[in-house]
């Protein structure tokens, strides 16, 4: 079944604890990967690794000014997923308002057949 | 009069293959678990408008199925069916949840409830065998929209891809 590269997909790139991890610390931020590394308990060919998949969806942006290359997100790529989870999120409220009301309702119907 | 719950679920995605909601609801546990379980309660609440439940079988005991068919107001038709793992009236169900929209996809659905001071918490899990089919869910969520929405989350992916056909 074709399913898409982890790298190429925004929602796999963060369904990863330390990818979200990375990126929280980077929105305080530009960093370098060594920063990154001293600040979390991740080795620094893992947090390449990770900075490497967050690169490649867009959500962090490199620059190297100087001898380091340093790091900073790019918020505006999480956008379609916050739509798409507000999206996912009325879905199921919609979903679970209905039997709310149906609860009410059944409560209500019990409390005035016993008046 | 209690304030209204109205849009108050949570949805939460804890690891790779889960998919966690929460909702609290202002009635009685025992009563909560037969809307949840009973198929004339059920039928009145499961479809989402214009949808309509055509079939709402429940045979709510260990190794009992369930079928769930909705039908979109363009006649196109979605189903749901499994088989009971665990009952345990009033707290708790597991159910094998397959979706015939996505043949390839296996999932176990657990329903856990509880009730404190007259405050009922759902807790749903829906737990999927491998993670291409959470990645389903991800992509768009077939249980109670339509087709023509799960058509614009698609759409709103490939935009997120760069592939956007407009």
């Amino acid at each position: 079944m074709a399913r898409s590269p982890t790298t190429s997909d925004v929602f796999n790139a963060i369904a990863e604890a330390r990818r979200r991890e990375i990126l929280d610390a980077l929105t305080a931020g530009e960093k370098a990967a060594g920063t990154i590394v001293a600040g979390l308990s991740l080795s620094q060919p893992q947090v390449s690794k990770h900075l490497r998949v967050l690169s490649e969806v867009g959500l962090v942006q490199c620059r190297a000014p100087g001898r380091h290359r340093l790091h900073s997100p790019e918020p505006a790529r999480l956008r379609p997923l916050h739509e798409w989870l507000a999206r996912y999120e009325q879905i199921w409220n919609e979903r679970l308002d209905r039997m709310d009301d149906y609860l009410k309702e059944l409560q209500n119907r019990e409390s005035s057949s016993d008046t | 009069m209690t304030p209204s719950r109205h849009g108050s679920a949570h949805i939460e995605f804890p690891n790779e293959l889960d998919v966690l909601i929460t909702r609290e609801f202002d009635a009685p546990i025992a009563l909560v678990f037969d809307v949840l379980t009973k198929p004339e309660h059920v039928s009145k609440w499961g479809a989402t408008p214009p949808d309509q439940m055509t079939e709402c079988s429940i045979d709510l005991r260990v190794g009992g199925t369930y079928h769930h068919v909705f039908v979109a107001d363009d006649g196109t038709e979605c189903s749901f069916r499994g088989t009971y793992l665990d009952v345990e009236p009033p707290t708790r169900t597991a159910e094998t949840w397959l979706f015939d929209g996505w043949p390839d996809t296996e999932a176990v659905e657990t329903m856990q409830l509880h009730e404190t001071d007259g405050v009922t918490t759902l807790t749903m899990r829906l737990a999927f065998r491998d993670k291409a089919g959470r990645d389903h869910m991800t992509r768009f969520d077939g249980q109670q929209d339509s087709f023509d929405a799960m058509e614009d989350i698609l759409r709103s992916l490939l935009d997120l891809k760069g592939t956007s056909p407009s």
